[in-house]
């Protein structure tokens, strides 16, 4: 009896405070993006000869999103039967635009116009224990470019 | 060439279905099914326990060694196998099935029938009745479980359903998930729990009135539960409890006695001097 108020605290916290920062999040990544987007990240290897020459140097984004107990249990109960994980797939989508937002910031930063090369690492925390709470890393980098006038 | 990183439409990536809906599904959808395969696993188990003949358990239960009563108890086991053998003589007990009722000199409220036909009585529930009317509802309740063998029946349920669950929550990888599911599976069971224990209710309520002729003391046990559950403010919900609630269990005996015909009035008979003297 009091093991399942305890966990329905846990839960009604976990929805409540999950749901006010992930909405808090990506309005922050929306109104950021809206700043950086005169930075394009592009993925190709090879820089077009139009940039050169440049002067480059690497940048990088990294963010660590905790997952809530309430997404965790949604997801703990989609393992059984199997679906889309929707309560994961916006955890992912927060942590790859934030950590592309972060390698922008540093970017702008260098004084940068665009980012080439960009690439994504993703990878979780504690990994394997029964009771731990899953954390997501995304390490986004690339190249900076810096167009030189000639 | 140009390049940019133009405004992304939103919800491509994630889903716009609210976090709530896929929880309320899941959660009812998941419990549901286990809460149905586990009381169709515990029917099956129950009834094809009860195809384990008695004398298996009769060899289950040799292999622990009970202890003998104290020698100062052996006036108490005397008393607990006449009023035993009295009330068994009432009760139609088929002939491979034997009772063996043992005290247990130890302070705790509670009583118990288990494996092998026999009843545990605890020194502190006989210090909770008054008289030899509600000690014997105790004892015909604890002789009908045997009667209706629902202590076979409870361990074939338990380890089926057990097994079931071990099954499922081994599978999930999530703490809290796995003990939700156990939980529920566990819930399924007590369901069981409380019928039997219905059934020993009726059964010893009939023991009584053919044994003193009416049925007054019958509830005593249940008023002195009551009346604790109430002085320590402890009242569980009955879908979490192994016996139905204690008032429910008050007014089915009205409702039978009241059904059968039996009277509620009558003599109740004193426990002996022996019991009275330590009481005090």
């Amino acid at each position: 009896m009091f093991d399942l108020i305890l966990f329905l605290i846990l839960l009604a916290l976990g929805f409540g405070f999950g749901q006010y920062l992930e909405k808090r999040h990506y309005k922050s990544i929306l109104k950021r993006e809206d700043q950086l987007r005169h930075i394009p990240a592009i993925a190709t290897k090879y820089l077009p000869a139009e940039f050169l020459p440049c002067t480059t140097t690497v940048v990088a984004g990294n963010v660590v999103i905790s997952i809530d107990f309430f997404k965790k249990f949604v997801s703990g109960l989609r393992a059984i039967v199997g679906g889309r994980v929707s309560s994961y797939e916006t955890l992912i989508d927060r942590a790859r635009r934030e950590a592309l937002l972060r390698m922008k910031e540093q970017a702008v930063k260098q004084g940068a116009n665009y980012v080439f090369n960009v690439k994504m690492e993703t990878s979780s925390i504690s990994k394997g224990r029964r009771d731990s709470i899953g954390s997501v890393e995304v390490l986004a980098y690339g190249t900076a470019i810096k167009t030189v006038d000639c | 060439m140009e390049y940019s990183n133009p405004e992304i439409p939103e919800g491509i990536n994630t889903s716009k279905q609210h976090p709530l809906k896929d929880f309320f599904l899941l959660s009812f959808g998941v419990l549901g099914c286990i809460v149905i395969c586990a009381f169709i696993l515990g029917l099956f188990a129950e009834r094809l326990a009860l195809y384990i003949p008695f004398s298996v358990e009769q060899e289950l239960m040799a292999k622990i060694e009970l202890e003998e009563p104290a020698a100062g108890n052996t006036e108490y086991q005397a008393y607990l196998d006449e009023l035993g053998k009295g009330l068994i003589a009432h009760m139609d007990i088929p002939e491979e099935i034997t009772i063996t009722v043992n005290y247990v000199d130890e302070p705790i409220e509670n009583a118990f029938a288990t494996l092998g036909g026999h009843i545990f009585i605890y020194q502190g529930l006989i210090d909770l009745l008054p008289n030899e009317n509600a000690l014997a509802m105790v004892i015909a309740h604890e002789i009908a479980h045997i009667k209706y063998r629902d202590p076979i029946a409870a361990l074939g349920r338990g380890v089926v359903v057990g097994l079931f669950l071990t099954a499922i929550t081994g599978a999930s990888t999530d703490r809290y998930i796995s003990n939700i599911i156990s939980e529920t599976g566990t819930l399924t069971i007590l369901g069981f729990n409380r019928n039997q224990e219905r059934r020993a209710d009726e059964e010893a309520l009939r023991v009584l009135a053919d044994y003193y002729g009416h049925v007054n003391g019958a509830d005593t046990l249940f008023k002195t539960f009551l009346k604790i559950e109430d002085e320590m403010d402890m009242h569980t919900p009955e879908f979490f409890s192994t016996h139905p609630l204690s008032e429910d269990r008050i007014s089915n005996i009205e409702k039978l006695a009241n059904k059968q015909q039996w009277s509620v009035k009558g003599d109740l008979t004193q426990l002996p001097g022996f019991i009275q003297d330590q009481a005090k």
